[in-house]
């Protein structure tokens, strides 16, 4: 028995226009998501990591309709919301909502912290009066925060506590998808870890379905049930977050895990050290994108591109000198 | 261990009880409240915490870096190479500079002039410090970018910083940071915002550096990872103050102060085993780090201590030896380490 399926993205694209000269003619374009398949299910958490400029917030942005996406397809619940415009994007609204990095600017600081919390309940004429406080205080109750402070301003708030604002607010509509984008990455990790805490009760309570959007491996293995390794604007690996760290199948995927330092200091990693930087959005390598700096690429590589397919069982990746149904662990050097 | 590091040679470095105020409208802020070490040549120590714990005022304090108008060092000793620094006026202060102690910093924008090409501000230090020639000042940064690995050195020593990359400007940064053969590199959180591929190349360099030209590290930094991975000795720094120091695989095994244990056990893993769907809840440290302003009269991890004591409330622990290098500022160390480690 599966879970319903929440939200469903297939083949998306949001390309940014790159314009110059006197008239700011289009000279070329970003390709910050660049094909993107996943759905998402009831009560799962999909991770989606990857290095800066890979696409990871973009995907973010656009399923919440905050940018229009370029191509390709978002199924929200049972609605197709991938044209909808502001006005008739608005009721769907209610049923995915955004909890951000940087909680203090998203609240506005003028405002008390009950009145924040209560505004979207208010928006969508959710409850008045008494009643719409009694759901304030129940929130306020469930994110861990205490009743007194909803009289309080966001600049009374410390960094942890504003997190617990921002899923208290996300959380008001009663939303069933929600899209953390960094949610833990501004704080220290003593209070790191009560924010985390809080997400997993939440989710396991009201059945809540994350896109866990961050670039820290250690948090999305952690909270995470499946992770979408992005590259370049692409998904390079999709899988059970067992199956991604014990057996990775993607180079790049491999190079990231390597790569992330471990608190154990009896613990020496073999690492691999990519070279080089990660190529510009705007002019991504043809082929594979990750073949410039990939340690097993082929001459294939350059020209052919791969497609994700399902390698293992739940276990997708984009890499072409992966075959279906292989059982290969390593993939053999490349010669030069 | 390292074969570099001399653990008899006498130390580079010896700060006593500094103690470094801001001074607010709010109140006078302690950010470093009498902290001691010391510094071996050729010694990475990794000082560790969470923001507002003092770790990067500390290395600041170090080279007289706290803007006047804000703080000050008020007491405590800092003496480099057996001399003492606190006394010293700001013209010897700036021959240290860049010279005998570096410091590189999390963003590498801050410290690199915007207008300038990446050569001439690696070339005007050396001619500052070692006096050489443009030609042979010129040249020394052109060898600094290769020996930091920049590919192609003779054409990236004309270009400007924003012609870089995050990674890029990162090493161009250690290029001028160990230019003039420094005693003491201090790494302020080094490689926090580049990504973790590009991390794991900046800290290999900087660890390979280290072993050609025995550079003596100050690594600060919030991620118990990167410390495991670099440094020999350890500082656990919480509100101001050094709670507990041991060498780096000690402090691993024997956590003895509790809010090490605390910061160890919060922190997601990425080794240990994977059960099956199963997510164990993180171990919360409760509550937030105390105010700086108002100490409070025991110790200040006290309000957020599994193991805190009336005694814990009233007084603050002395920082003592516990066992082989391994000090720390805990009343209740033997009721910690019979507590299994999670």
């Amino acid at each position: 028995m599966s879970e319903p399926v929440k939200l469903e993205v297939t083949d998306l694209v949001k390309h940014f226009p790159v314009r110059a000269g006197l008239l700011q003619r289009q000279v070329g374009a970003v390709r910050a998501v660049d094909g993107v398949s996943f759905k998402l299910r009831r009560g799962e958490t999909l991770g989606v990591v990857g290095e800066s400029g890979c696409g990871k917030s973009t995907v973010g942005r656009t399923v919440m309709k905050l940018l229009e996406p370029s191509a390709g397809r978002i199924v929200l619940g049972k609605a197709d919301i991938t044209s909808l415009g502001r006005q008739a994007m608005w009721p769907h609204r209610r049923n995915i909502q955004m909890v951000f990095q940087d909680p203090f600017s998203s609240l506005n600081p003028r405002m008390s912290a009950g009145d924040i919390v209560g505004e979207p309940i208010r928006n969508f004429g959710l409850a008045k009066g008494s009643e719409r406080e009694q759901q304030v205080a129940a929130l306020f109750d469930r994110v861990g925060l205490r009743p007194e402070a909803m009289r309080k301003y966001p600049h009374e708030f410390s960094g942890g506590q504003r997190q617990r604002l921002g899923i208290a607010k996300a959380l008001a509509v009663n939303p069933e998808v929600i899209v953390a984008d960094e949610p833990v990455s501004a704080l220290d990790v003593s209070v790191q870890a009560q924010v985390l805490n809080l997400m997993i009760d939440l989710q396991e309570e009201l059945r809540l379905a994350y896109l866990f959007i961050s670039h820290d491996l250690a948090v999305m293995r952690h909270i995470s049930h499946r992770i979408a390794v992005m590259y370049l604007g692409r998904i390079v690996e999709l899988a059970p977050k067992e199956a991604l760290f014990e057996q990775p199948l993607h180079p790049y995927t491999e190079a990231l895990l390597s790569a992330a330092p471990v608190p154990n200091p009896r613990i020496k990693k073999q690492r691999i050290i990519l070279q080089g930087d990660v190529p510009s959005p705007s002019k991504p390598p043809s082929g594979c994108h990750f073949h410039t700096r990939c340690p097993y690429a082929i001459a294939r590589c350059k020209t052919e591109d791969p497609k994700l397919r399902e390698i293992r069982p739940g276990h997708f990746a984009a890499c072409i000198r992966r075959e279906p149904g292989e059982t290969q662990p390593a993939l053999a050097p490349a010669q030069h | 261990m390292n074969a570099v590091t001399d653990q008899l040679a006498p130390p580079i470095l010896e700060v006593e009880d500094l103690r470094t105020h801001f001074f607010t409208r709010d109140g006078v802020v302690r950010a470093v409240n009498g902290v001691s070490f010391s510094l071996r040549p050729g010694e990475t120590l990794g000082i560790v915490g969470e923001s507002g714990c003092g770790k990067s005022v500390t290395a600041l304090s170090i080279l007289r870096l706290i803007p006047r108008d804000l703080g000050r060092v008020v007491g405590g000793s800092i003496r480099f190479e057996g001399r003492e620094l606190t006394g010293l006026d700001e013209q010897e202060m700036r021959g240290l500079r860049g010279h005998r102690i570096s410091m590189i910093f999390q963003e590498p924008m801050t410290s690199l002039n915007p207008v300038l090409t990446i050569g001439l501000q690696i070339a005007e230090n050396v001619q500052r410090h070692l006096g050489l020639s443009k030609k042979a000042a010129w040249d020394r940064a052109v060898e600094m970018l290769s020996l930091v690995k920049i590919a192609d050195p003779h054409r990236r020593v004309h270009e400007y910083p924003h012609q870089l990359s995050g990674g890029m400007r990162q090493r161009v940064m250690i290029a001028m940071a160990l230019s003039c053969d420094p005693q003491i590199l201090i790494a302020d959180e080094p490689t926090t915002a580049l990504d973790v591929t590009i991390q794991a190349q900046i800290l290999d360099l900087m660890l390979e550096l280290k072993e050609k030209l025995g550079t003596a590290i100050i690594m600060i930094t919030h991620d118990l990872g990167v410390v495991a991975e670099t440094c020999q000795q350890v500082i656990v720094m919480y509100a101001g103050r050094k709670v507990e120091e041991a060498p780096v695989e000690e402090l691993f095994d024997r956590p003895m102060h509790p809010y090490t244990r605390g910061l160890m056990a919060a922190v997601p893993r990425l080794d240990g085993r994977l059960e099956g769907g199963v997510r164990p809840r993180l171990q919360e440290i409760p509550g937030i780090v105390p105010s700086l302003t108002a100490p409070l009269p025991g110790c200040p991890f006290e309000p957020r201590c599994a193991f805190s004591t009336e005694q814990c409330a009233r007084h603050m622990p002395p920082l003592e030896r516990r066992g082989a290098a391994h000090d720390a500022a805990c009343f209740e160390v033997d009721r910690v380490l019979e507590k299994s480690l999670v």
